[in-house]
């Protein structure tokens, strides 16, 4: 019954609720784990109004179109957060103490059953609340009028957006097969992903081509912002190549780095 | 409870251990200079990109030069206030381990304390240094004049004092809580901004400015950076910068006590 799109889909659901039941027996961690994410996400959102205090505009701005930017970039992200955050613990202890195993010798796929541990993961719901508070509410302020072609693909551009952070995630994560441990690596790349929460504008060409082709972190924020903003296409044009590229990319290398794993005795 | 042992002797192991095990992990130190470049490079370029068009001094009175130096050295402060203290403490409480270093006649915070030592030197002399010399070559920066630096070492000094306390506080929240991870990663939302790491704190309006100028934060950046880049008014300016500092180390080195007299008391680790 695993096998079928459907009994994966009620496995899950059944986790997530599992996951939920462990939340409601320990609530201030869950209050901590989605209020710090708030609390961080909140200053971000100051230090633009800050900013935006002393300037009417940066890199050809103003201070609602970053704040949309900031919206759009949190939304993929919260939503990659609420589902794949177990990929921090492979890439932090699961191979080091040798607990992988376990996700061997279950009877669905082992990303699956990986990421199922922490389905409905609450530290996303803050990064999502506030994501789609700016994006609304800046949207509102500039008199966003978008068009049902940009209705129907908001959505789909957020999956994509958190797809491409999945991916990277995953991508990092699995290179703790040959190094045993990747957190460092994968703390880095999230450092770097916090680019995208502002205009590619602002940056040195070389960091916005790091940023567009090598870590795609562009396409989570700035190519759907422009887009929405401007009905700027010229880098969304790209977003399903980068997406696609970006899952095959990390999906081989955890494929290749499970097919070498042998588990470390102790 | 048997009064701890303080002289200094007992804790040197602890340092040179330390320093022993931080060695074993090199390429940490390649990680945590690349992610605080990173760090440094996001609100450099942002800060940047505000002050670009002005020729004169510009909000607060800050020129693109002397704007960028706060931030990048407010971001060598907080490479050297990661003390790892925190995580250490937090983890030791939430397995338990605790029990162990409470057998022994030492202070548990003291030897904290001689442990991230060498932490915060290796992070200074290794992060912080290159971190420096890397800006430099790509922006212009402000270079202080001799006084200033003399004021902003003492000032560097009790910074990391006050990050000592603030990483113990944060985690001894491992007495109450299972999730020491969110409070960590609260804590340091609310420090790098407070602290100046985000905004440079004279830029703040109002209300804000007030909060940040209330909290303990400040100590750990703006005000050694108040002094770097020489904006206080005369001797009475400086002495009220490093006076804030010394109050604050002082205030926190209690509260720690404290606490942790409090948490000890009732403390209770399982068998296993």
């Amino acid at each position: 019954m695993n096998r079928t799109l459907g009994g994966r889909l009620r496995l899950a659901l059944f986790l997530g609720g599992v996951g939920l039941h462990r939340l409601a027996a320990y609530r201030l961690d869950f209050l901590l784990g989605s209020g710090a994410f708030l609390v961080r996400v909140g200053l971000q959102t100051v230090t633009v109004g800050v900013v935006f205090s002393h300037v009417p505009a940066v890199a050809g701005w103003s201070y609602h179109q970053v704040l949309f930017l900031l919206g759009c970039a949190l939304l993929p992200r919260g939503l990659d957060h609420l589902f794949t955050d177990q990929l921090w613990e492979l890439s932090r202890k699961l191979i080091q103490r040798g607990e992988f195993y376990r996700y061997l010798i279950r009877p669905v796929n082992p990303l699956f059953a990986l990421l199922s541990e922490r389905f409905f993961h609450p530290d996303g719901i803050g990064e999502l609340l506030v994501g789609l508070v700016l994006v609304l509410w800046s949207g509102a302020e500039l008199g966003l009028d978008p068009t049902a072609l940009q209705w129907a693909l908001a959505p789909l551009l957020v999956v994509a957006g958190a797809l491409i952070h999945f991916s990277v995630k995953l991508f990092f994560a699995s290179l703790s097969f040959w190094t045993v441990t990747s957190m460092p690596a994968l703390q880095t790349v999230t450092q770097v992903s916090e680019f995208a929460g502002y205009p590619l504008d602002l940056y040195h060409a070389s960091l916005r081509t790091l940023l567009t082709w090598v870590l795609p972190f562009a396409f989570t924020s700035y190519a759907p912002a422009v887009y929405l903003l401007h009905d700027d296409t010229g880098l969304l044009r790209w977003l399903p190549a980068v997406t696609g590229l970006s899952l095959l990319a990390a999906l081989a290398l955890w494929r290749r780095g499970l097919s070498r794993y042998e588990m470390t005795g102790s | 409870m048997r009064r701890p042992d303080l002289r200094p002797g007992g804790y040197l192991p602890f340092a040179t251990s330390g320093l022993q095990s931080l060695l074993q992990y090199r390429s940490t130190f390649l990680i945590t200079g690349i992610t605080a470049a990173a760090g440094a490079a996001v609100t450099v370029f942002l800060w940047r990109a505000v002050y670009a068009d002005g020729s004169g001094p510009g909000p607060g009175g800050f020129t693109p030069a002397s704007i960028t130096t706060y931030l990048v050295v407010a971001q060598v402060l907080a490479v050297v206030h990661t003390n790892r203290v925190d995580d250490e403490v937090a983890a030791e409480v939430y397995r338990g381990d605790i029990a162990v270093t409470l057998v022994r006649p030492l202070s548990y915070p003291l030897v904290r304390f001689a442990a991230c030592l060498p932490v915060i030197g290796a992070n200074a002399v290794l992060v912080g240094v290159p971190l420096l010399v890397l800006f430099a070559a790509l922006v212009p920066l402000t270079a202080p004049r001799p006084v200033d630096v003399l004021l902003f070492l003492p000032s560097a000094a009790l910074s990391v004092l006050i990050a000592f306390c603030v990483n113990l506080l944060t985690g001894m929240a491992g007495f109450v809580t299972t999730n020491t991870w969110g409070v960590r990663m609260a804590k340091q939302g609310v420090v790098a901004f407070f602290a100046g790491q985000m905004v440079p704190l004279a830029l703040l309006p109002g209300p804000l400015h007030a909060l940040a100028m209330v909290l303990p934060f400040r100590a750990m950046a703006d005000g050694p950076l108040t002094l770097l880049l020489g904006r206080y008014e005369g001797t009475a300016g400086a002495a009220a910068v490093l006076g804030h500092q010394l109050a604050w180390g002082a205030g926190l080195v209690l509260l720690c006590a404290a606490l942790w007299r409090a948490a000890v008391s009732r403390l209770e680790v399982l068998g296993g």
